[in-house]
């Protein structure tokens, strides 16, 4: 066991867990944030995504001994303060994409992360950059979300 | 996460609230005009709560608290497909409610939930599968809602003494028109729930508000702020967590284990469960830890020699045996015997997983008393049954909590390994256990699509149209699995989707050759019918190449007494623009179109998919989807369920392959058993017909005919025929200038074309 710090939606949380710990594991057994989500504990499916200092990140595989004091982590319940505000929320609202739900988490702050990047990604680079797996088949409204969520930006709704 | 059972919260919410009790009579009263869909046990709901003891469930289904909106009891699991919002159409819309002002729970036990209904003699069942949660739920739950929002009417205008035919209800009020008074429904409950129950008078369907219309899903908030509680996140005050090993060869059972693990930090129990070993610890993460270093032996099994490439060869080498008669029109064998030419092939598939987002998990929390669970199932009252069998507690001691699911398919109706670990170890530990599986428990301890085996013959006259045709199915099926509803010798579950045909051929024969398949099987997305769909839609096709005719309208000859489906195949033609031949496209590559049609569930859909081929594989670029799956409830998620069901359905067509060797599954994760991505995702464009027909099921009846589009594209660029799938097992090759196929397969009467590639596996 040993103490971590990290910040957390912009919180700093103090944590005594193995180092070995993915952050996944951290956040969602020893903080309670459950939205971030365990799909396949390898890197390969994305239900797991954070933002770290704004990027995305695939967090069953990150221990939390590899994470800075200064690294700053944003899941999906610290997205937005008010829930649904965020643009790219807001667009898979307005597109209503998910199904079972269960990767959306996910989805979203590789979208976010992804926005971040390429404030006007086209089509290919959706295809290339979004790369979380969806077992329901949302990905054609994935898509149009995540260009509506450029759109939507451009036009300053949101933040 | 509260720990009150949900019938304190039931009694909790009726000591507050106002509770509109709402027994339905037997015999429903319908204006011809608004003549309800006949389906599936219309008067269920009726008889079943008429007999209802507990006032707080009088209304099993519709609660209209004080404080204004509606609580809707659904008895489906809410697992993607979209049924909380579907339900909330169907009783909003009668009940004549704001949409926005509804909250849906999903149902506890209780008979008054089991709607679904396969005849008169077999007694009514609840599970959320097969297609069936609208098909049963929009007759029963019509009436329900409309006699509430009959009995609200009469309420108001025997307070106002004015004639009920003076008012009506219009989103959560009741309506005077000649003085104007309205009342809010809160404000009649009362006296509402004392009336006698009136006949419901269902609205007419201009009448409808939300029926019919693309309603936004009421769990796409939760889902995006991500508040949305699955299985996998319940907490619960003390809990703690178990991972599970099960023996990595089937049927194995745990022989020994390193016991020093126990008392080490972290660790708080050690435990043999049924098949396996679990590790209790202080997280998951400890838990899963300490079992992966843990040293274990297994015993061996009987399925220690069991191989999936072996068993193939066994279901085929029963392909000409007898077997049962499943369908027999006119005399298949004699047409086929005098018949001037056979057509004769041999189809396959492969087991598959499940591979649903949400990894299994169950978590328990059971004391001497009474026991709680947590589990997204898909079939809420057989946990409740399961927990009484380990524990002996009665069913009214036992509390199961069904949150939302992460994918269904099929995978969470088989739980035993989740669920009975989780209360015996709750009970060893004391605690609340929360136990998950890891991915790889997941892929290589599922319930698999069984493999099957078909062989199709077909017989045409000399003027090459077709006589006869008879298939044989050789292999297993879930529902014989302890299913009390197929005790027969003939398993649906196997053949259908071979039979009743809308295909006009005189002489039909489909046969049943049951091969018992060892390793557990389980149902898939589309059961039966994703396997013989993809054998019987790719054999259509190589009879229409042998008459030498468009398959499209090879198909629509023999279509002539199906208006339904000819409907939906003349839409899907001019859809996707049809073009029979192989052609290049703007990017260079030479691309084709497949085609496939066909009903499973209630619903027809046809699927044309635009297919080419890069670096050896099938690229799909473009599918299009027309159904017509009879009264439509929400246009936006039948259109969300075809894509999924596409995407999963081309999942598995294009890699999707349990292979067990040595009775072990190879496949552990999502590396080595790939599902599509974004990038690989086609253009999926779909049509919905209009139709009065009772609903039909949308979850599943997308998935059969993907893989025998694909599948017939790639004939036309390749030239040969693919008989079994996934199609990675076959390295593809354009032939020159991918024109259309050659017909090598036309045969002579009495040979075969069992040149399947298969061989060489």
């Amino acid at each position: 066991m040993s103490t971590h710090s990290i910040s957390v939606n912009g919180v700093m949380q103090r944590v005594d867990v193995e180092p070995d710990t993915p952050l996944l594991w951290v956040l969602r057994d020893t903080l309670g944030m459950t939205g971030t989500k365990f799909g396949c504990g390898v890197g390969v499916c994305g239900a797991c995504t954070v933002l770290l200092d704004g990027r995305a990140q695939r967090t069953c595989i990150l221990p939390i001994e590899a994470l800075g004091a200064k690294s700053k982590i944003t899941t999906i319940e610290g997205l937005s303060p008010d829930g649904n505000a965020h643009v790219v929320q807001k667009a898979w609202a307005e597109i209503d994409v998910p199904q079972c739900g269960y990767c959306q988490s996910g989805q979203i702050l590789a979208a976010v992360a992804l926005l971040r990047e390429l404030p006007n990604p086209t089509v290919q680079d959706v295809q290339s950059r979004m790369t979380n797996l969806c077992r329901c088949g949302t990905y054609q409204r994935i898509q149009a979300a995540v260009l509506r969520a450029a759109q939507l930006s451009k036009h300053g709704a949101g933040k | 996460m509260t720990t009150r059972s949900r019938r304190e919260v039931l009694k909790g919410a009726a000591a507050v609230a106002a509770v509109l009790t709402l027994p339905v009579p037997l015999r429903a009263a319908i204006p011809a005009a608004a003549a309800p869909a006949p389906g599936a046990s219309p008067s269920a709901a009726a008889e079943a709560v008429a007999g209802g003891a507990d006032p707080d469930l009088l209304n099993a289904y519709i609660r209209l608290p004080a404080t204004g909106g509606a609580v809707f009891q659904c008895p489906y699991a809410e697992m993607g497909q979209g049924i909380y919002t579907g339900i909330a159409q169907i009783l909003a819309d009668e009940l004549d409610i704001p949409f926005n002002a509804i909250r849906v729970e999903h149902a506890p036990p209780g008979d008054v939930y089991h709607l679904i209904s396969f005849s008169p003699e077999m007694p009514r069942l609840r599970v959320t599968g097969g297609s069936l949660s609208t098909r049963s739920a929009y007759p029963a739950l019509r009436k329900v809602a409309a006699s509430a929002r009959r009995m609200l009417i009469q309420a108001a205008a025997a307070d106002w003494a004015v004639p009920e035919g003076e008012c009506n209800a219009e989103l959560g009020t009741v309506h005077h028109r000649a003085s104007g008074r309205r009342a809010n429904y809160a404000a009649l409950t009362a006296k509402a729930a004392q009336l006698p129950i009136p006949d419901p008078i269902l609205k007419l369907p201009s009448e409808l508000r939300y029926i019919g219309k693309p309603m936004a899903r009421l769990d796409s908030a939760a889902k995006i702020n991500g508040t949305a509680q699955f299985g996998i996140d319940t907490r619960v005050p003390g809990m703690v967590y178990a991972a599970v090993k099960y023996s990595p060869i089937l049927g194995g059972e745990l022989e020994s284990f390193d016991e020093s693990l126990r008392g080490k930090p972290h660790i708080l129990a050690v435990e043999r469960i049924p098949g396996g070993i679990a590790v209790v610890a202080d997280s998951f993460y400890n838990a899963k830890k300490a079992l992966a270093d843990l040293q274990v032996t297994w015993t061996t099994s009987p399925l220690a020699g069991f191989s999936s490439r072996q068993f193939a060869e066994t279901v085929r080498a029963r392909l000409d045996e007898p077997g049962e008669t499943a369908e027999s029109i006119g005399d298949a064998p004699a047409a086929l015997a005098t018949a001037a030419t056979n057509l004769v092939a041999e189809y396959h598939v492969p087991f598959l997983a499940h591979g649903a987002m949400e990894p299994p998990n169950c978590t328990a929390d059971v004391r001497p008393d009474a026991a709680e669970i947590w589990i997204g199932s898909q079939a809420n009252e057989r946990v409740v049954t399961m927990v009484h069998e380990v524990t002996k507690l009665s069913a009214d001691k036992i509390t199961v909590h069904t949150p939302f699911l992460g994918g269904g398919f099929g995978r969470r109706v088989a739980f035993a390994d989740q669920v009975i670990p989780a209360v015996l170890l709750s009970q060893k530990v004391g605690k609340p256990v929360k136990l998950i599986f890891t991915r790889e428990e997941d892929i290589q301890h599922d319930v698999y699509r069984p493999m099957t085996a078909v062989k199709l013959r077909a017989g045409f006259d000399a003027h090459k149209k077709p006589v006869a045709w008879h298939f044989t199915v050789v292999g297993d099926g879930p529902a014989r699995n302890g299913n009390r509803f197929f005790k027969g010798k003939l398993d649906a579950s196997t053949f259908g989707g071979l039979d009743k045909q809308p295909y006009a051929v005189a002489n039909k024969r489909v046969d049943y050759v049951y091969e018992p398949i060892p390793v557990p099987i389980g149902y898939w997305r589309s059961v039966e019918h994703g396997a013989n769909a993809f054998c019987k839609e790719c054999f259509v096709d190589e009879m229409a190449a042998f008459a030498g005719e468009d398959e499209a309208q090879f198909r629509r000859a023999l279509l002539g007494d199906a208006p339904r489906h000819l409907a939906v195949l003349d839409r899907l033609l001019a859809l996707c623009k049809w073009r029979p031949q192989a052609y290049a496209a703007e990017d260079g590559t030479s691309r084709a179109l497949g085609l496939a049609l066909h009903e499973a569930f209630g619903s027809i859909i046809g699927e044309v998919a635009e297919v080419s081929i890069r670096d050896g594989a099938a690229v799909v670029h473009r599918v299009w989807a027309v159904v017509d799956c009879g009264v439509v409830i929400n246009p936006a998620q039948v259109e969300a369920q075809l894509q999924s069901a596409i995407v999963f359905g081309l999942s598995a067509a294009l890699s999707g392959e349990i292979v067990i060797d040595k009775g072990a599954v190879q496949q552990s994760n999502f590396t080595d058993y790939p599902i599509l991505t974004l990038a690989a995702m086609p253009v999926v464009e779909v049509a919905i017909i209009d139709s009065v027909a009772p609903p039909g099921g949308i979850g599943e009846g997308g998935t059969p005919p993907i893989a025998p589009a694909v599948v017939n594209a790639l004939a036309k660029l390749t030239g040969e025929r693919i008989r079994s799938l996934p199609l990675s097992n076959h390295p593809l090759k354009e032939h020159a200038g991918a024109s259309p196929p050659r017909v090598e397969e036309i045969l002579d009467r009495g040979r075969t074309i069992d040149r399947d590639r298969l061989a060489r596996e």
